[in-house]
């Protein structure tokens, strides 16, 4: 281990790793890392490396920790034996077990548990290689999986540190500067920039922890701007921005809305119309296709109450393809009537 | 959600498979996932090797420290190896301290590198009966897509081989590469309806009653040999699959730790 | 362009009467709860690209047993929360001690939600027609927000994947598809709904599944593809316009299978 340099800022405003006072160090970031995780991230901070995953909303064993009418958040900040210097004993210590405790406290403000009652949400953290401001790091990774798992929130979360060295506030501290600094703040900001962690050790005046503050805002700022860059680009990489069909997103609204207020009666009185039969069904639903269309196409947006019978509409039409299935397993007249439409199909092709 | 109820019609569609000649995936029965090894990823150990096989990702590190060897082999570094079935890693697996099947798989991976005496522990020995070198090595399982028993002990091989013992930061003398005098490879086989199926993906190694191990080393001997799982399997068949695992860790080491 | 990925919190709109699923107002605003896409229509709603399957009352889902109680047999449906189904549920009568003799551990079923309590005790039937014990064929999982594109507009795409598989399917909300036919047909069925999901944010979808299915179109390799994509997007642009004849014989089709 080094010892305490004698200067860690030089005549230029530099500090050691040549970074400004106000400089973070270079972040990037990848999500959809693991196939077994709902959501998951890979993040690399100077030589900070952190991989976080998401686990859930699922079922929570035991019963007695469920919470009724919201979930658990659970989080879990662990540190690989190998990630430091010195090997460190895997399992939890004093200091990870306080660190997964502000750092879940850091997304309890912006997630919403009361969507998933009795159920949990798991943010597992594991520092890869640790090189100071590792809790920051998998803040930022946690937030980036949680978005990535499809975890509603109010806000994305970024986290870094302001600390001092030579008297002065410094961004985003270095190893040598968290070693030996006077001070090392750590926060955590959701995007309207409310705090949800703050942890000070060291010494500074009331006067440098409002500097301070400024500091991590705009340190927080930018690591903002790179967690949205990260998932905005994860689809246009793939040439998949084109999202197509208005209809089926009309579909899909109605799947997420019986997420968010699980009542489910907007598929109500769906049974009578079991009767009747396909066709009749479909048409009707295709007139009203057509309409959306043309509402979505000109571009003036509509300011009526439309959109939930076009949501009961849409959520029908999820219904009436599994009652398709149905009747088609049912009863060989609809497999007749499958067949008619093949030999039109292949009339087409002729 | 977890995995620990796997419906009929997947065990019937893997049965069914069987009996075609096939797998889920569409490898043969004694074809290995593709594998990608990078090294040398975690600056801050003395060795490490990031895995993957099929979708099983596992990060391994090496790291060394001083310490008092065994009284009874006193001129003899030490190895200890652990490995932790992370919850990051799968929905399955809890945190908390190692349970059975994590001590078994770190255990089965230590014995293959221990007994084949693929590091020479007289040369981690600093001062005899005083001061040896520790060897920890540390599995990680990131992700698991079955077979974390094979990608482990690869991969610690893989770091094992990149490693540098870092005489000078403990001032004891220069920096070495880490003796290695041998590649102990597993290579484990899983009993699906009477064939035996090599490198398990996970619904493989779930639907599976026995799962046989096998190490061996270069020069075709075998250093370790485990059979886990509630099935049982016939001497024909154990000896069978001996034979093909030593030949599979050959072209294992072949193609992928002869170059690091 | 209306539609555009968006990510937890970012303003969407400043009337607050725009609100609508995956959204929440703020100060009269309208921001995003979700990382998805944006749907403006008539309300502004996200549709996140992944999730968990939340039960919902009158859902169709698939399950598997996971435990026979005396008087239920309990479900994985996929789902954070595990659904019940009572003895009484069942369409026949059975007793309790044979529970287990109809249904087992790991046995599938196509079931339907009930009931959803504020607890989120999920209660199902089978006393519905068309839900029964799925003793045969294959169940694919699949994102359940992805589940509409599965189904199509008004039912398309599976018709279409019913038609040209000659398999049964039937599509769960939970995102488990169940998947019966001759193995080959159900392997090709198997890879057409991989690829529905692999290119679930891209257009023209039904028609290039029902070419791939009918051996007209190889999904090419993911670099030539995003060039053939880049095309494809302009021209349906508008749906008018569609590029080829084939695409718009294919279409008429559909239409008349409506």
């Amino acid at each position: 281990m080094s010892d305490k340099p004698e200067k860690f800022i030089d005549e230029n405003g530099l500090r050691l790793d040549g970074r400004r006072v106000d400089e973070i160090r270079p972040m990037k970031m990848e999500i959809g890392v693991l196939s077994r995780a709902d959501g998951s991230c890979y993040l690399e901070w100077g030589k900070n490396k952190v991989l976080a995953a998401v686990y859930g909303p699922r079922e929570l064993h035991p019963r007695r920790l469920q919470k009724a009418d919201s979930a658990l958040i659970r989080y879990r900040y662990n540190m690989a034996a190998f990630s430091v210097e010195d090997r460190i004993r895997p399992g939890p210590s004093r200091r990870s077990i306080e660190i997964s405790k502000v750092s879940r406290e850091a997304f309890e403000p912006v997630v919403l548990t009361h969507l998933y009652p009795g159920a949990v949400i798991d943010v597992f953290a594991e520092v890869l290689q640790a090189d100071a401001g590792t809790r920051t790091a998998a803040i930022n990774a946690a937030c980036m999986a949680l978005a990535d798992a499809g975890i509603p929130m109010k806000g994305l979360v970024s986290a870094c540190a302001v600390g001092k060295v030579d008297g002065q506030l410094v961004l985003d501290l270095n190893k040598p500067e968290d070693n030996y600094g006077d001070a090392d703040i750590p926060m955590a900001m959701t995007s309207d920039g409310e705090i949800t962690l703050v942890q000070m050790d060291g010494d500074v005046t009331p006067e440098e922890f409002k500097q301070a503050i400024e500091m991590c805002k705009e340190g927080c700022r930018q690591i903002m701007e790179l967690q949205k860059e990260t998932l905005k680009n994860k689809f246009t990489k793939l040439e998949d921005v084109e999202i197509s069909d208005d209809e089926e997103e009309v579909d899909v609204s109605a799947l997420v809305e019986s997420t968010l207020e699980p009542s489910g009666d907007d598929v109500e009185g769906e049974e009578e119309s079991e009767d009747k039969s396909d066709d009749d069904a479909d048409q009707e639903e295709e007139v009203e296709d057509a309409g959306e269309d043309s509402v979505d196409e000109p571009g003036p947006e509509s300011e009526d109450d439309e959109d939930e019978d076009l949501d009961s509409v849409e959520s029908h039409s999820d219904f009436e393809a599994v009652e398709m299935v149905e009747d088609f397993e049912e009863s060989f007249t609809d497999v007749d009537e499958e067949d008619a439409t093949e030999d039109e199909d292949d009339e087409e092709k002729a | 959600m977890g995995n620990q109820v796997m419906s009929v019609l997947k065990k019937d569609y893997i049965y069914n498979l069987m009996l075609k000649g096939q797998r889920s995936d569409g490898r043969a029965f004694d074809e290995i996932r593709d594998i990608e090894i990078r090294t040398n990823v975690i600056e801050k150990a003395e060795g490490s090797a990031w895995i993957k096989m099929g979708g099983t990702e596992i990060l391994v590190g090496v790291k060394l420290q001083v310490g008092t060897p065994f009284p009874d082999s006193a001129d003899q570094g030490v190895i200890i190896t652990s490995m932790e079935l992370n919850p990051i890693a799968s929905p399955d697996f809890e945190a908390g301290p190692p349970k059975e099947n994590a001590i078994e798989m770190a255990r089965v991976t230590d014995r293959g590198i221990r007994e084949s005496g693929a590091i020479d522990l007289n040369k981690l020995c600093i001062t005899e009966g005083e001061e040896v070198w520790m060897v920890f090595i540390d599995i990680h399982v990131l992700n698991n897509e079955g077979n974390i028993q094979d990608v482990s002990s690869l991969g610690a091989i893989a770091a094992l081989l990149t490693a540098v013992v870092p005489g000078e930061r403990e001032g004891r003398g220069e920096d070495m590469p880490m003796p290695i005098r041998d590649m102990p490879i597993s290579v484990t086989l899983v009993d699906i309806g009477g064939e035996m199926m090599i490198d398990p993906a996970l619904d493989e190694e779930t639907v599976c009653d026995t799962r046989i191990t096998i190490v061996s080393n270069q020069d075709g001997s075998i250093s370790g040999m485990q059979k886990s799982g509630d099935g049982a399997l016939t001497e024909e068949k154990l000896l069978k699959a001996v034979s093909l695992a030593c030949q599979k860790a050959s072209e294992l080491r072949e193609a992928h730790l002869l170059n690091i | 362009m209306e539609r555009e990925i968006v990510i937890p919190g970012q303003l969407l709109s400043e009337n607050k009467t725009d609100s609508g699923p995956g959204t929440y107002v703020k100060d009269g605003k309208v921001y995003s709860l979700l990382y998805g896409v944006k749907n403006a229509k008539n309300k502004i709603s996200v549709i996140p690209f992944s999730g968990k399957y939340i039960p919902s009352s009158r859902d169709y889902v698939i399950g598997t047993v996971i435990e026979v109680t005396p008087s239920n047999w309990i479900f994985d449906i996929g789902s954070p929360y595990d659904g019940l189904l009572h003895v009484s549920e069942y369409p026949r009568r059975v007793e309790q001690e044979k529970m287990a003799e109809y249904m087992g551990i790991g046995s599938s079923a196509l079931l339907r939600v009930k009931d959803v309590s504020s607890s989120m005790k999920v209660e199902l039937t089978m006393r519905e027609r068309g839900l029964r014990l799925l003793d045969k064929g294959r169940v694919i999982e699949v994102t359940p927000t992805k589940v509409p594109r599965i189904i199509g507009h008004g039912g398309s795409m599976v018709s279409m994947l019913k038609k040209e598989t000659n398999c049964e399917v039937f599509v769960g909300q939970n995102g488990r598809i169940w998947i019966k036919g001759k193995d080959s047909e159900m392997d090709l069925l198997t890879e057409a709904i991989e690829l529905i999901m692999k290119h679930s944010h891209t257009s023209g979808l039904t028609d290039r599944i029902s070419l791939f299915l009918k051996g007209e179109d190889e999904f090419v390799s993911e670099k030539d593809e995003a060039v053939f994509e880049e095309d494809l997007t302009e021209d349906t642009e508008d749906e008018s316009e569609i590029r080829e004849d084939t695409y718009r014989k294919v279409d008429a089709l559909l239409e008349d299978d409506d």
